[in-house]
């Protein structure tokens, strides 16, 4: 983990000049009360679809308030280049009306860019369709892989998320690390994609480190279930050392609770890699300490010396009465790299840009987000540091919070590119 | 007298107007935006998916709640011919998904057919569900939750491949489907006028009479059935190409609760009701859902308010207002 | 022994919530003949106003110990306030139609009252805390079970004790079992239909409520928790019989047990094996394995 350290200190070293800059262009932006030179005088369209029901709500409504307290806070400042933001909102919903309704943005709305989705199936169908239409689609999750193999190695318009399986790998690596005693792990997933893909790769990893390690069972409860009774009884019998699991959303607390209630935590140790997507809502009550608990790419108080996180997690909370959850930075960073590629653009162009172009310098482009600096790929894949730790109850609030943060960066959890195979990669790791 | 004329001139008078609305919907890719010719285009598919929904429904008297299954089965036909085994020939595709829904209902059919009004309704429902979790499970199969991508399909054998999507969809596709749903309503026009369709009639009506009258009501049903399942895997054939990618969303309770609404809300007495309902729902939906992210609180009312008010659906009302004129006249 | 007692008590847990819920679909099918598609939406709505009313007096000082009592409240007062709002509002037009018309207003009704559960609790998942650990857990032959679970199944056992009480010694159940396949018969008879029909459905709708007012203490609120319910709900009634009391009553423990019983042993087959039983059912004994007996 020493890499981890060093890249840690280097990211918050970085905090302080971000920042700077980001207050720099803050003044100046306020300074253009009209479009610059060269730049249209109608508002900049952005698109945006969050699921707003069934389980991707949860994520799904962090990230459109985010987007509408962005926009907010930009057009405040004067806008991109002086043209205020206008947002359209769509639902997520079946893969067949997100087809449309990507269609109906880019034509019809005539967005000059489309941020959102969370779906896998969803992503698989609309990232095509963003590359036919040549519309610009800055993807929150919803990745456009088939399984763990990228079905889009190559994209001009769509700039995809961040690999599926990353967080049970960075679940793997610390369950080795915190946990290299235990024998024997059963793990309960949601039974689609996303799930299988995480034990998967989770199972595989963890082999890597601790070869020893047995996996006695698997356990798939459909996505949207919301009783675990019957799965905490199957947990039980399977009497392991450790429970995996990749829940994210409302079943979390669900499965924290009723586990807990069932006396499961007394014998074995947990894994949740991404229960923070609803971090808030698991209680000190029933969450017991020591169990890893990964918060995917936004944990809301991974530092204290980061303007930009303190600012908007206080504005979320007064807002909301919330904290917000890891989505919210994917849609933060997704549309502050698209302003900042506009703007860079301008610079060099003098005109407001193409979408081509904006791609074009959308690779590649690091851009100061709520939790440090975070990126895109030069092959479009978003590249950001994941937060894990073992929960602990010694904070302010009714919520368990983790200590012994570890951050894990995209080197260690990501394939080094989208067209890479992820177990041969895994194989190719020094113990 | 003077009233029968009166009804008979308006007879007349239908088959000109319904040529002219065909006219007029194959005609809007030139003056339409891509955007709406591309909603004219899933409303072709949908169309010829609830004319034969209302084979069973509004003919036979028969409420399928699972039929958006068989729209899946079209679906995914294609998914399969397309990019598993790389045939994509648009004519197969059909040929194909007909004959995949139609040995699928047979099967079904022949136990569902047994049972009228809820249980009818309710073993529909089960299958439609069965199917969606069989979709979700054998995901090395069907892809899973992801589903399968669709490619673009050779139609009449000629690759358009070159064409730009948009284009290809508001243009060449746009035409084919329009084309085959105009073949098929009239194929569905002459079913429901023939003896065979008035016998459904019959048997809706009256079961009993009708078999006495020496009529095999069980037969008949499982008939409209089969038809009806033929024409939603039509439909779904249609449907895939257009949007690129199919999933066990297709297959779900509630799209086929989408099914019953179009019908409903159009009117399913008439024969042109659920296509009326089909396009006032899909051009209502795109706007509503634009408005405001509560639109399912206002679907529900409509169909609360439809079911209420006015259960014969648009076409029942404009049939009664047509009515009172001509009582007044 | 261990394992078999945590399948069971799991397989009960389950089948206690199900069991209410179904047994609302029951009555009013077997008196309304109106297959309600809503009720897995009042489960719902339940469980969400139930936490509203516990957190609320928590935070006034409510001894904690008790909250299981302004909670079972809380259940009856909303399907008491909902139930006759609904039946007089909307269902009242519908009792002439086609039994179809019937079954598409209960589909309006889910999709407008997901959207009013969204519009007040938002899409956040809610949930009591860990009030519901105040009682503890038991230790029965080395199987840890919460008590709170207990006291759920027990609250269920007696809500259908206090069910067939009431269909088999009062008037009330006497009226509704001889109205339940015809209501030209009540009519007939002098009885008021109306109110009966009123009273019915609202019994239904707090079966609903209350149900998802019991559970959500051990678990949380969620937005698609109401949707989830209905198609499980839909297998028990088939499995059990369409209209019938005992069949909700055996129904909910076939499918909860087998439930409970599939994921300790063959979790790919958790939901698929309940779909083949559901049509095994339809197909070899479609009235249901009580639907012979009424109500």
């Amino acid at each position: 983990m020493g890499k981890t350290r060093r890249e840690f200190v280097k990211l918050v070293g970085g905090a302080a000049v971000g920042a700077g800059m980001l207050l720099a262009g803050r003044g100046k932006a306020q300074a253009q009360a009209k479009p610059a030179k060269g730049v249209p005088s109608g508002p900049v369209r952005i698109g945006a679809m969050p699921g707003l029901s069934g389980v991707i709500a949860v994520p799904g409504t962090a990230a459109w308030r985010t987007t509408q307290m962005w926009a907010e806070e930009v057009n405040a400042a004067g806008g991109i280049l002086g043209r205020k933001v206008e947002l359209s909102m769509e639902e997520e919903t079946t893969a067949k009306d997100c087809v449309e309704r990507f269609r109906k943005l880019t034509l019809e709305t005539k967005c000059d860019v489309i941020v959102g989705l969370m779906s896998t199936g969803n992503g698989l169908a609309v990232g095509p369709l963003a590359e036919e239409l040549g519309q610009l689609w800055l993807a929150w999750d919803a990745t456009t892989q088939k399984g763990v193999v990228e079905t889009m190695p190559r994209t001009k318009f769509s700039f995809r998320s961040t690999d599926n399986e990353a967080e049970a790998i960075g679940g793997a690596i610390l369950t080795a690390k915190f946990f290299p005693n235990i024998k024997t792990v059963v793990g309960i997933n949601n039974d689609y994609s996303y799930g299988r893909d995480c034990w998967d790769a989770y199972q595989a990893v963890l082999k890597h480190f601790n070869p020893n390690v047995k996996f006695v069972d698997a356990l798939w409860p459909k996505l949207g279930e919301t009783d675990f009774t019957s799965h905490i009884a199957a947990l039980k019998k399977a009497n392991a050392d450790l429970i995996m699991t990749s829940f994210w959303s409302g079943d979390v607390p669900i499965l924290m609770k009723q586990a807990t209630a069932a006396g499961l935590f007394k014998r074995s140790k947990a894994c949740f890699t991404t229960g923070g997507g609803a971090h808030y809502t698991l209680k000190k009550e029933f969450t017991p300490e020591g169990i890893i608990l990964g918060y995917n790419s936004f944990y809301f108080k991974w530092t204290d010396t980061w303007p930009l996180l303190t600012k908007f997690v206080n504005a979320y909370y007064a807002k909301y009465k919330e904290y917000p959850v890891y989505e919210t930075d994917h849609a933060y960073f997704v549309l502050q790299a698209y302003k900042e590629a506009v703007e860079k653009c301008y610079s060099i162009l003098g005109r407001w840009p193409t979408k081509e172009e904006v791609g074009k310098v959308l690779s590649g482009i690091q851009v100061p987000s709520l939790s440090g600096f975070r990126g895109y790929r030069e092959d479009n894949l978003m590249s950001c540091n994941f937060f894990m730790g073992l929960t602990s109850h010694k904070n302010p609030y009714d919520f368990v919070t983790i200590n012994q943060m570890e951050v894990l960066t995209p080197v260690q959890i990501m394939k080094p590119f989208a067209g890479a195979k992820l177990y041969d990669w895994i194989k190719g790791w020094k113990s | 007298m003077k009233n029968r004329q009166e009804i008979a001139r308006l007879k007349s008078l239908k088959l000109p107007l319904v040529i002219v609305i065909g006219l007029v919907l194959l005609c809007v890719p030139l003056f339409a935006g891509q955007f709406f010719s591309y909603l004219m285009l899933t409303f072709f598919a949908y169309a010829i998916t609830v004319i034969g929904f209302n084979l069973l429904f509004g003919y036979a008297g028969l409420l399928s709640f699972g039929h958006a299954l068989f729209m899946a089965v079209g679906a995914y036909t294609a998914a399969f011919l397309t990019s598993t085994f790389a045939l994509p020939y648009m004519e197969l595709i059909l040929v194909a998904a007909v004959i995949v829904s139609a040995i699928l209902a047979a099967l079904i059919g022949a136990l569902c057919v047994r049972y009228i009004k809820i249980y009818f309704a309710m073993l529909t429902l089960a299958f439609g569900m069965l199917f969606y979790t069989f979709l979700l499970k054998f995901y090395y199969l069907t892809g899973g939750d992801e589903g399968m991508r669709v490619l673009r399909p050779y139609l009449l054998g000629i690759d358009f491949s070159g064409t730009p999507k948009m284009q290809f969809l508001a243009g060449t596709y746009y035409i084919y489907a329009f084309v085959i749903l105009a073949i098929l309503t009239f194929v569905m026009w002459k079913i429901v006028s023939s003896p065979f369709g008035l016998c459904l009639k019959a048997i809706r009506d009256n079961p009993e009479k009708a078999e006495y009258l020496g009529v095999s009501v069980k037969k008949y049903r499982w008939y409209a059935f089969v038809i009806s399942a033929a024409y939603a895997a039509v439909g779904g054939a249609l449907l895939a190409p257009a949007v690129g990618q199919v999933d066990p969303g297709l297959t779900y309770w509630t799209q086929s609760g989408t099914l019953v609404f179009m019908s409903l809300l159009g009117g399913f007495d008439y024969f042109f009701g659920p296509l009326i309902g089909g396009i006032v729902y899909i051009l209502l939906q795109n706007s509503v859902m634009s408005l405001t992210s509560y639109w399912r609180f206002i679907f529900g009312a409509i169909l609360v308010f439809v079911v209420i008010v006015a259960p014969g659906g648009i076409a029942g009302v404009i049939g009664s207002l047509v009515k009172r004129r001509e009582r007044r006249d | 022994m261990e394992t078999i007692l945590n399948i069971l008590f799991s397989g009960v847990f389950h089948a206690s919530t199900l069991f209410l819920v179904a047994a609302g679909l029951q009555v009013v099918f077997g008196v309304q003949k109106v297959f309600n598609l809503a009720c897995g939406t009042f489960y719902g709505l339940g469980a969400y106003f139930g936490i509203t009313v516990v957190k609320c007096l928590v935070e006034h000082n409510f001894p904690k110990a008790l909250f299981i009592v302004p909670l079972i409240a809380a259940g009856l007062a909303l399907g008491l306030v909902v139930g006759p709002i609904i039946e007089r509002g909307l269902m009242k037009f519908v009792y002439d139609r086609d039994e179809t018309f019937q079954l598409l207003l209960t589909f309006g009704l889910v999709m407008m009252l997901e959207d009013v559960i969204k519009f007040i609790w938002g899409t956040s998942p809610q949930s009591m805390g860990g009030i519901d650990m105040v009682y503890g857990q038991l230790n029965v032959l080395g199987a840890t079970v919460p008590v709170y679970n207990l006291v759920v199944i027990l609250c269920s056992l007696i809500i259908a004790g206090l069910i067939s009480w009431l269909l088999m010694n009062t008037r009330f159940g006497r009226i509704i079992r001889a109205t339940a396949d015809k209501r030209e018969m009540g009519e007939a008879l002098g009885i008021n239909m109306k109110v009966v029909y009123l009273k019915v459905f609202t019994l239904g709708t707090v079966l609903g409520t209350l149900g998802g007012a019991l559970v959500v203490p051990a678990g949380a609120a969620v937005s698609e928790m109401g949707m989830d319910l209905i198609v499980l709900a839909f297998a028990v009634v088939v499995i059990g019989g369409l209209g019938s009391m005992k069949g909700a009553f055996v129904g909910a423990l076939i499918v909860g047990v087998l439930k409970s019983l599939a994921i300790s042993t063959y979790p790919e087959m958790e939901m698929l094996t309940i779909y083949i039983i559901v049509i095994a059912v339809l197909v070899i004994k479609p009235q249901g394995l009580f639907g012979g007996s009424r109500v």
